[in-house]
C-alpha cells in the first residue's frame, strides 16, 4: 500500500523546481568539510599566531635579560681590561728593571789597568726602566777603551743610543743611553 | 541565486519540492506541520498533522468554505508552517466509470498539465480530472470536479495565507486505497465479483464488479441530513443486481460512528465487510 499515491488536480505551477539528484548532496557535504577544515586551521593558526606572539615576548624578555648581562660583563671586562692594562704596565716596568751591577762590572772590566774610571754614573729612567743613562769619566784613557766599554755593555743585551764622547787631554767622557733589548 | 544556494546549502534542494503532486504528503512534508482540509458543501473539517506526523487537532465548521475560511484563517495558518495544507473537496465532482483511456507511465502528469490527450473527446475544459485504472481490464475510474470549485478553492485559502499543497477528492482516493487495498492483499485471488461502497462526509460512491469487470459505478456527493435514504438508494440496486455471496466491502472516512453504524445495519444483511479504520481519510491524504 505504500505505493499509493492520492490524486491531485490542483492548479499546475510551472515554476516548480524539481529536486536536485541525491549524488549532488556530496557538493553541501563537501562544502561543510571544507568550511570545517578552514575552520580547524584558523583556530589551529590562531593559536599558532598566539603561542607565536607568546614566545616572541618571552624571546625578547630573555634578550633584554641578556644586553643587561653583557652590559654587567662588559663593564666587569672593561674594570679588568684597566686592571690588566695597569698590571701589563707594571710587568713591564717591572720587567725592564734590569740589574746593574753586571754593567758596572763589564764596564770595570773593559778598562785596563793603567786607565782610571773617575766616574761611573748610571741613572735609570724613572718611566721607562729599561732606559739607563751612563756617563763614564776616564782618565789616562783612550777611544779605544770607549769602544771596549761600549762592546762589552752590547754583550750584556743592552744597546747603546746616542752614544756620545768628549775629550780633554787625558780626560774621555762617554755618554750613551742603554736600551735593554728583549731577546 | 542566494536562495539556490541556500537550498543547497540547507539540502532543501535535495528534499522534494512541497508542490510537487509526485511525492507523497507524508515525504514532501516530514517534520513539518501541515494541515489536512475536507470541503464539503454545508461545512469544512479538519484535521492538523505535527511535526512527528502524527494528527493533531480536528475541527468542524458550518458554513461554505469562504466563510469558514474568514473566520478560521488565522486558527488554520497556526497549525502548518509556511502555509502548506491538503485539501479534499467533497463535492461539486462525478466519479464515472470509462473505458479504453489512454495509460501511460507518466499518467498523472499528463492528467494535470494536458487532459485533453488522456481523455479525447470526453475532455471539457470546464473540469478537473483524475484516474485510477483497472489494473486487468481496460476499464477506468473518472473524477471529474468542477474546475470553478477548485479555483474558488485556490482562491478562498490563498486569501486566507494557505498554500494548497495538494486538492483532492477524499471519496475518490478512498475508492482508490480501497481498491488498492483489495487487490493487493488478495494478490492473485482477488475476488472477481465485489461491491465496494465509500462514504466520506456526506458522499458516497459505490461500485459493482462481477467477473472481473468494473460493471456499475454510482457516486453522489453532498448529501445532506437525510443523507441516509439518498445513500440506501443508491446502493440498494447495486446489491440487488449482485449475484447471491458477492462479497460487500463498506469503507468510510471513520468520523461519523453513527452514519457507519446505521449503514453498517443495512449492510450486515449481505454480510459486508468493514474496512474502515479511524481517521481513516485523513491518513489517506496524510500519509500517500
Amino acid at each position: 500500500m505504500s505505493q499509493y499515491l492520492c490524486h491531485d488536480f490542483k492548479t499546475p505551477r510551472t515554476d516548480m523546481s524539481r529536486r536536485l539528484p541525491g549524488s549532488m548532496r556530496v557538493v553541501p557535504i563537501f562544502f561543510y568539510a571544507v568550511a570545517l577544515a578552514t575552520a580547524f586551521f584558523v583556530f589551529n593558526d590562531m593559536r599558532a599566531l598566539q603561542q607565536a606572539e607568546q614566545d616572541r615576548l618571552a624571546a625578547i624578555a630573555r634578550k633584554d635579560e641578556y644586553i643587561a648581562a653583557k652590559t654587567t660583563l662588559d663593564s666587569e671586562k672593561t674594570t679588568i681590561d684597566a686592571e690588566l692594562f695597569r698590571a701589563e704596565a707594571v710587568a713591564k716596568w717591572v720587567e725592564g728593571t734590569r740589574v746593574l751591577q753586571p754593567i758596572t762590572v763589564a764596564i770595570a772590566r773593559a778598562v785596563p789597568l793603567e786607565t782610571n774610571i773617575t766616574e761611573l754614573n748610571l741613572e735609570r729612567s724613572a718611566d721607562l726602566p729599561a732606559q739607563v743613562s751612563m756617563l763614564v769619566r776616564l782618565n789616562n784613557s783612550t777611544l779605544a777603551e770607549v769602544a771596549k766599554i761600549e762592546s762589552s755593555v752590547n754583550r750584556l743585551h743592552y744597546r747603546s743610543f746616542s752614544p756620545s764622547q768628549a775629550k780633554q787631554g787625558d780626560l774621555i767622557e762617554f755618554r750613551s743611553m742603554l736600551v735593554w733589548q728583549e731577546h | 541565486m542566494l536562495d539556490d544556494i541556500k537550498s543547497v546549502l540547507t539540502f532543501a534542494a535535495f528534499r522534494p519540492d512541497a508542490d510537487d503532486p509526485e511525492v507523497p504528503w507524508a515525504t514532501r512534508f516530514l517534520g513539518r506541520k501541515t494541515l489536512l482540509l475536507n470541503v464539503n458543501r454545508s461545512h469544512v473539517s479538519w484535521r492538523s498533522i505535527n511535526r512527528r506526523g502524527k494528527f493533531d487537532k480536528a475541527g468542524f465548521h458550518e458554513g461554505d468554505l469562504a466563510d469558514v475560511a474568514a473566520q478560521r484563517g488565522e486558527e488554520w495558518r497556526a497549525m502548518t508552517e509556511g502555509g502548506w495544507c491538503c485539501v479534499s473537496i467533497n463535492n461539486r465532482f462525478i466519479i464515472s466509470l470509462e473505458t479504453g483511456l489512454m495509460r501511460a507511465d507518466n499518467l498523472n502528469h499528463l492528467m494535470r498539465t494536458n487532459p485533453r490527450t488522456v481523455l479525447g473527446p470526453k475532455y471539457d475544459r470546464g473540469k478537473r480530472y483524475a484516474i485510477y485504472h483497472h489494473t486487468e481490464t481496460t476499464a477506468s475510474m473518472l473524477l471529474a470536479c468542477e474546475d470553478s470549485m477548485v479555483k474558488v478553492t485556490e482562491d478562498v485559502l490563498r486569501g486566507v495565507g494557505l498554500k494548497p499543497g495538494r486538492i483532492c477528492c477524499g471519496l475518490f482516493a478512498m475508492l482508490e486505497y480501497a481498491l488498492k487495498g483489495i487487490y493487493d492483499s488478495n494478490r492473485g485471488q482477488a475476488p472477481s465479483s465485489f461491491l465496494l461502497i465509500a462514504a466520506c462526509e456526506g458522499s458516497i460512491g459505490a461500485l459493482a464488479q462481477q467477473d472481473g469487470q468494473w460493471r456499475d459505478l454510482r457516486c453522489r456527493s453532498g448529501l445532506g441530513p437525510d443523507g441516509m435514504d439518498t445513500a440506501l438508494q443508491i446502493i440498494s440496486p447495486l446489491v440487488a443486481k449482485a449475484p447471491p455471496g458477492t462479497p460487500v466491502f463498506f469503507v468510510s472516512d471513520g468520523q461519523d460512528p453513527t452514519f457507519r453504524k446505521t449503514l453498517m445495519e443495512q449492510l450486515e444483511r449481505v454480510e459486508a465487510r468493514d474496512l474502515t479504520q479511524d481517521d481513516l481519510v485523513w491518513k489517506i491524504l496524510g500519509e500517500h
